[in-house]
C-alpha cells in the first residue's frame, strides 16, 4: 500500500501550464475591459473568494469532525488538511483586493469610494462597518487566524503520525487537537460571516441579507465536498488511496446531495422573505438578477438543485465512480457559477453608477474650467450611461454569463489550488495511521 | 396469542461478527436459515442472507409526490377558484408563497405513508402480539434461527452441533 504521495514533474508541468493559461486569460481580460477593469477585478475576486472559501470550509469540516467524534473521513483527512493550508495563498490574493480598495486600483465596492459615500445616506449609515479598516481586518486578521488554526492542526496531525499510540490508550495529541478544534468553531462562526459580508455581499452595498453568510457557507461546503470527490477519484486513478472505497464515496455523495438541498432551502428562503416583504432596497438584488441576468439566475438553480437532486437521489449513483464524478464536476462548476452570479451583476452596476457619478462631478468641474464644449461632452456621457443602465439586458461579455476568459481564469486558479494541495500532500503520509479514528474510517460501511 | 405452528431451533451469539460468520458458514453448508434477529442493523448481513434491497423508499417517493401535488393543487384551487384573496398586493396565484406549505405536505405524506407501510408489511401495530424467540434479542444477543418442523433427531443434532461449533453462547428450542 503506497501511502506516500509523490508530486511528480509531469504533474507540475501540467499544473504550471494551466496556471500560465489562467494568467494569459487574466491578461487578455485586462485588455478587453472597460476603463475601470471591472471584468478583470471581478474575475480575480470571484476566484480568490471561491478557492479561499473552499479551503476555509475544509478546515471547518476537519474541526467539526474532531469536535463531534466523527471518524468516517479520517482516512482521507490529509486531503482536507492540504486544502486548509491553501488559505495563506488566498490571503495574498484577497490582500491584493484589500490593498486595491485603499489605493483605488479598482472600483468593485461602492462604499470604498468616499465621494460616493458622502452623498449617500444608506452608505453613510453603514460606514461604521463597510470601510477599509474592517476589510483589512477580515482579509488579514480573520483569515490569518484561520490559517494559524489550520497550520497548528496540521502540525499536530503530523506529530500524531510520528508519536501517537492510540492502541496503548494514549490520546494526548488528539485531545490537544480537540481543544484547538473546539476553539476554532465559534471564532469561525462569527468571523466567517463578517468576512463574506465584506468580500461578497458589500458589492451590492445598499442591499443586505441576514441569510447571506449561511447561503455562501452552504455553497462552499458543496464545492469543497465535490473537490474532495474529484481529488479522491484522481488519486485512486493513479494508484493511491486504494483503501478509499465506494462506501466513502457514498457518504461524500450524501453530503453533496444533502448540502445541495440545504443550499436550495437557503436560496429560496432568502428570496421568499425579500419577495414577501417587498422593501425597495432589498428587492433590488433579485430584480437586477432576474430581469437582466435570467440565464445566470435560473442556470444557478438548475445546476445546483434540479440536476444534482435528480442524479444523486438514488443509492447507486452515489456508489458508482462515473456518476458521482460527473455529479461532482457539475455541482462544482454550478457553485462557481453561483459566486459569479453573486459578484458580477452588482459589480457591473457599481461600475455604471461610478461612470455616471464621475460624469456628473466631472461635468460640473470641467464646465467651469473649460467652457461649453466639455460640458456638452460630459452631458453626452451621462446620457450614454443612463442608456446602459436602463437597457443592460443586452449581452455584456464576461458578465451576462461566464465567457471563455472566465473559464480560463477558473482553470488557472484551480491549478494553483491543486498545486498548493499537492505540495502539502507530498509532505506527509496519505494515511494518518496513528489517528484514533483511522480503523473506523478504514472499515466504514454504509449499507 | 396467535401461534405460527413453528418448531424453532436457535442459537444466541454475543457478537455481531460471530453471527455474520455463522450465517456465512451456514450458507456454505447449505443449511436453510429461517431468519436472523438482531438488536440493531448489522452491516453486511443483508447481502449475506441474500435479501433484496428494500423498496420502501420507492413507496416513500410516491407518497412524497402525492403530498407535493396535494399541497400545491389544493392551494392553487383555493386561491384561484374557490376563495381568491389578495395578500400584500401579490397575485392570486403566487407560487413562492405556496412552496413552504407544499414542502411541508411532501414531508408529512412521505413520513406518515412510510411508517404505515412499514408497520403493515412487518405485521406490527397496536393490538398485534408477535411471538419472540428470546427476550434478549431486543437487548444484546444476536439470534440465528432454523425451522425444525418434520426433522428427525439426527438432523436436529446436526444443526445443534453447527450452532455450538460456530460460537453460539446459548442454544434453545422453542415452539411458536
Amino acid at each position: 500500500m503506497n501511502t506516500q504521495f509523490v508530486f511528480e514533474g509531469k504533474q507540475k508541468t501540467i499544473l504550471l501550464s494551466a496556471m500560465l493559461l489562467g494568467l494569459a486569460c487574466l491578461g487578455l481580460t485586462w485588455v478587453y475591459d472597460d476603463e475601470y477593469h471591472t471584468r478583470f477585478w471581478t474575475n480575480v475576486l470571484h476566484n480568490s473568494v471561491f478557492f479561499t472559501g473552499i479551503s476555509a470550509v475544509a478546515l471547518f469540516l476537519i474541526t467539526a469532525g474532531i469536535t463531534m467524534y466523527g471518524g468516517w473521513a479520517t482516512a482521507f483527512k490529509r486531503i482536507w488538511e492540504s486544502y486548509s493550508l491553501f488559505m495563506i495563498v488566498g490571503m495574498v490574493l484577497l490582500g491584493v483586493i484589500a490593498i486595491g480598495n485603499v489605493g483605488h486600483f479598482h472600483h468593485l465596492y461602492h462604499w470604498a469610494d468616499s465621494s460616493a459615500v458622502e452623498g449617500d445616506k444608506i452608505l453613510k449609515g453603514k460606514s461604521g462597518f463597510l470601510n477599509n479598516t474592517w476589510y483589512m481586518l477580515a482579509t488579514f486578521v480573520f483569515l490569518g487566524t484561520w490559517f494559524l488554526f489550520a497550520y497548528k492542526l496540521r502540525q499536530l496531525s503530523v506529530k500524531e503520525d510520528a508519536e501517537g499510540n492510540y492502541e496503548a490508550g494514549d490520546f494526548t495529541i488528539h485531545r490537544t487537537m480537540r481543544k484547538y478544534a473546539a476553539a476554532f468553531l465559534p471564532i469561525f462562526g462569527f468571523t466567517s460571516a463578517a468576512a463574506i459580508w465584506l468580500w461578497v455581499m458589500s458589492i451590492d452595498a445598499h442591499w443586505f441579507s441576514t441569510l447571506f453568510a449561511w447561503y455562501c457557507t452552504a455553497s462552499l461546503v458543496v464545492s469543497m465536498v465535490c473537490v474532495t470527490i474529484l481529488m479522491l477519484l484522481y488519486l485512486k486513478s493513479i494508484g493511491y488511496m486504494t483503501y478509499i472505497t465506494k462506501e466513502h464515496f457514498h457518504d461524500l455523495g450524501k453530503y453533496t446531495f444533502a448540502f445541495s438541498v440545504f443550499w436550495t432551502y437557503l436560496w429560496f428562503s432568502q428570496f421568499m422573505l425579500i419577495w414577501y416583504a417587498n422593501l425597495g432596497e432589498e428587492t433590488t438584488y433579485f430584480k437586477l438578477r432576474m430581469t437582466q441576468y435570467p440565464v445566470l439566475y435560473w442556470g444557478n438553480f438548475i445546476m445546483n438543485f434540479v440536476l444534482p437532486f435528480l442524479i444523486l437521489i438514488r443509492n447507486d449513483t452515489k456508489r458508482k465512480f462515473g456518476s458521482i464524478g460527473f455529479a461532482a464536476s457539475l455541482v462544482l462548476f454550478g457553485h462557481w457559477w453561483d459566486f459569479f452570479q453573486m459578484i458580477k451583476p452588482g459589480a457591473y452596476k457599481n461600475m455604471q453608477e461610478h461612470v455616471e457619478h464621475m460624469a456628473h462631478q466631472g461635468g460640473g468641474h470641467e464646465a467651469a474650467q473649460h467652457g461649453s464644449e466639455a460640458a456638452a461632452g460630459a452631458g453626452h456621457a451621462v446620457a450614454a450611461s443612463h442608456e446602459v443602465a436602463h437597457h443592460a439586458a443586452t449581452f455584456v461579455e464576461g458578465f451576462t454569463i461566464p465567457g471563455l476568459l472566465e473559464m480560463g481564469t477558473f482553470v488557472g486558479f484551480a491549478a494553483l489550488f491543486v498545486y498548493v494541495v499537492f505540495m502539502n500532500l507530498a509532505k506527509a503520509s496519505l494515511l494518518p495511521k496513528n489517528d484514533p479514528y483511522v480503523q473506523e474510517s478504514l472499515s466504514h460501511h454504509v449499507v | 396469542m396467535k401461534t405460527l405452528n413453528k418448531e424453532v431451533l436457535f442459537g444466541l451469539y454475543d457478537d455481531e461478527t460471530d453471527l455474520l460468520n455463522a450465517v456465512n458458514a451456514a450458507n456454505k453448508a447449505h443449511l436453510d436459515i429461517m431468519d436472523v434477529y438482531t438488536p440493531f442493523p448489522v452491516h453486511g448481513l443483508d447481502p449475506a442472507l441474500g435479501l433484496a434491497e428494500s423498496r420502501l423508499h420507492i413507496a416513500g417517493f410516491v407518497y412524497g409526490m402525492t403530498g407535493t401535488l396535494t399541497g400545491f393543487g389544493f392551494m392553487t384551487w383555493v386561491f384561484t377558484r374557490d376563495w381568491p384573496i389578495i395578500f400584500g398586493g401579490k397575485p392570486y396565484w403566487s407560487v413562492p408563497a405556496f412552496i413552504p406549505v407544499t414542502f411541508e405536505l411532501t414531508v408529512l405524506f412521505a413520513a406518515i405513508g412510510m411508517v404505515v407501510t412499514f408497520y403493515t408489511i412487518c405485521g406490527m401495530g397496536p393490538g398485534v402480539t408477535n411471538p419472540t424467540l428470546h427476550d434478549r434479542i431486543t437487548d444484546d444477543k444476536f439470534c440465528l434461527a432454523f425451522q425444525t418442523n418434520g426433522m428427525d433427531a439426527e438432523e436436529i443434532n446436526k444443526l445443534k452441533n453447527f450452532l455450538s461449533t460456530s460460537n453460539a453462547s446459548e442454544v434453545h428450542q422453542k415452539n411458536i
